[in-house]
């Protein structure tokens, strides 16, 4: 008889297990779906960024890809996602901050205009192909072919260890 | 018997779907987030669809109608259906082409923000009168002109007793080449320092209500403004995020709180360097170190003679600031050497300045108390500057009451001469931009 209750409470152990593992989602599967990728023009010459090298490309410290070709800031609007998440892991500021440093940035002339909002992926998606060294920050999942999406700290979106979730 | 082991099971069963369905409550409202910007994008989609329904409907009922045999109307159907579609796609893309033709940016393309603030202060020295005073109105001016050519500039009125006066702080014309080399003339702040060219006029951007007195507009310990060329740029560094300025210009002219706008006083230009660092591995923190090398006439009015005295000046400088707000720090220690050319005698003036401050955490960060120290020492024996000796503590709060506007309330203990007793005031501003 104990035997029986043994096997029945090893069962019921495994079914629960089993439940657990079939319907609690995947640890990848959220990864993936919470990353925010990096993405740019296609022509643009990276593939690889550091966190901190993408940071000062969002902090207008680094303007230029090369002699020839300007960086395009797009970001997106407030409320959306990803903006929260750049503002969160990037530019470690809250909303209010991030408005004042670029005030403050134009106001020393150090750069001569924001960064351009955009209220859509879609919109985003078309501007990143249409400006030659823009740069976007993108749900991973709404990726479409014809923009480049950067390595940052040498992992892609979705590969464990990659920093914008 | 065999009931309980069943029950179990299937309450196992269920509790286990209830637990791995039910992700933390974070999660579900970045999920709810995501599917309302969802719906929104679709419910935009839709509408758009059914302003172009009336349109493309009629094609398909005509081709659904006409009299064929049983699988044209189909074919047909299908062939018309796809027709509106593709239209519809293609005035999609064209509308995004519009919107990106909007987004880019056209040359030139001026924008121009304001700043200003209104204060009110009271002190018990003796004389003195409480009161409210306008700051300045400070406008700024930036404009691309093209995709590498920039120019900047800063407009103030400022109030004085019989009306007000417009003075043109900054005009800079500046072209980059990459990040490197940035090429620029006009009217600068002085890059020695930090605070110099920080907070500029804007009084918002600043935490405290004014200046530290090393810097204070119109003042002279520091020459505020530089009338030349600059270069400025980043130096590969890596980690180290090293940038630098370094310029020639006109020195301070013959009133020696000013830069000589209208030309130099002498034929001697003035230099300044400035060194800077911003690691990438302690995000916020900015070190660097400047210097100023400069030849000054001062030309007697009393009495008046043709020939001036020549002094060398040569400032150097070095700050520190970590500016992230919890905790934000700023520290900055200048001297200024002063040389006669002729007679060789040296006199070095020191002043520095410590402020702490720290954003709250409640009250969506709107509150940030502060404390600044400074200290300027002159000796007796200065040749080029009259005395400026100070010790003050200033203890106060700013609150940001929007996210472009702020009051700010300080009570300020100052000291001047040995032989002068110590002021304490009260000073209350309001500042912003717009």
């Amino acid at each position: 008889m104990n035997a029986m209750k043994k096997r029945v409470a090893a069962m019921l152990l495994m079914i629960f297990l089993l439940t657990m593992a079939v319907q609690s989602p995947s640890t990848a599967q959220t990864a993936k779906g919470d990353d925010v990728a990096v993405v740019v023009n296609s022509d643009t010459p990276v593939s690889d960024l550091s966190l901190s090298e993408v940071r000062k490309v969002l902090l207008g410290e680094r303007q230029y890809w090369n002699s020839k070709l300007p960086v395009t800031l797009l970001i997106r609007a407030p409320v959306a996602r990803e903006r929260d998440v750049v503002l969160k892991v990037i530019y470690q500021m809250s909303e209010a901050q991030f408005k004042q440093y670029w005030v403050a940035k134009i106001f020393r002339a150090e750069a001569s205009s924001p960064p351009k909002i955009v209220y859509s992926n879609d919109l985003q998606y078309e501007m990143v192909t249409a400006i030659p060294g823009a740069i976007a920050f993108m749900d991973a999942r709404a990726v479409r072919p014809g923009v480049k999406v950067l390595r940052v700290d040498g992992h892609l979106p979705g590969e464990k260890g990659y920093p914008l979730r | 018997m065999h009931r309980l082991p069943l029950f179990c099971a299937a309450f196992i069963l269920a509790a286990g779907s209830a637990w791995g369905q039910s992700p933390p409550a974070q999660d579900q409202t970045e999920q709810i987030r995501i599917l309302l910007e969802r719906v929104q994008q679709l419910e935009k989609r839709v509408a758009e669809l059914e302003v172009r329904q009336p349109a493309a409907g009629a094609p398909v009922l005509t081709a659904a109608s006409a009299p064929a045999p049983e699988p044209a109307p189909a074919k047909a159907e299908s062939t018309e259906a796809s027709a509106p579609r593709s239209s519809g796609h293609q005035h999609d893309v064209q509308e995004a082409q519009a919107t990106v033709r909007q987004m880019e940016t056209h040359y030139p393309s001026l924008q121009i923000r304001g700043f200003g603030d209104v204060n009110f202060q009271a002190t018990d020295q003796q004389g003195a009168t409480s009161g409210f005073n306008l700051g300045q109105l400070d406008l700024h001016l930036a404009s691309a002109l093209s995709r590498k050519v920039s120019y900047f500039g800063e407009i103030t009125f400022n109030a004085q007793p019989t009306g007000y006066t417009v003075e043109v702080e900054r005009n800079i014309i500046r072209y980059d080449y990459n990040d490197f080399f940035k090429l620029s003339f006009g009217r600068y702040h002085n890059p020695i320092g930090y605070w110099n060219t920080a907070y500029h006029h804007g009084s918002w951007l600043q935490t405290t209500i004014s200046r530290p007195e090393m810097v204070k507009f119109g003042g002279t310990l520091i020459p505020v403004h530089f009338v030349g060329f600059l270069l400025e740029g980043n130096i590969p560094s890596g980690g180290a995020g090293l940038g630098y300025s370094a310029g020639v210009g006109n020195g301070r002219g013959s009133t020696i709180s000013r830069p000589g706008d209208a030309g130099d006083n002498n034929d001697n230009r003035a230099w300044v360097a400035n060194l800077y660092a911003r690691p990438a591995k302690l995000y916020g923190l900015q070190m660097g170190v400047s210097v100023y090398r400069d030849k000054i006439t001062l030309v007697p009015t009393v009495p008046p003679s043709p020939n001036g005295t020549n002094f060398r000046e040569w400032i150097s400088a070095a700050h520190i600031v970590y500016t992230k707000e919890s905790p934000e720090f700023l520290a900055e220690f200048a001297n200024i050497h002063h040389q006669n050319v002729l007679t060789n005698f040296v006199t070095n003036s020191q002043a520095y300045y410590v402020q702490v401050g720290y954003r709250l955490p409640w009250l969506e960060k709107s509150l940030k108390p502060y404390y600044r120290f400074e200290h300027t020492h002159m000796p007796l024996s200065e040749q080029v500057l009259t005395n400026q000796d100070l010790v003050q503590s200033i203890l106060g709060v700013r609150y940001d009451i929007t996210n472009y506007a702020s009051f700010k309330g300080e009570y300020r203990n100052t000291k001047r001469l040995p032989t002068e007793p110590k002021v304490n005031g009260v000073f209350f501003q309001t500042d912003f931009t717009f």
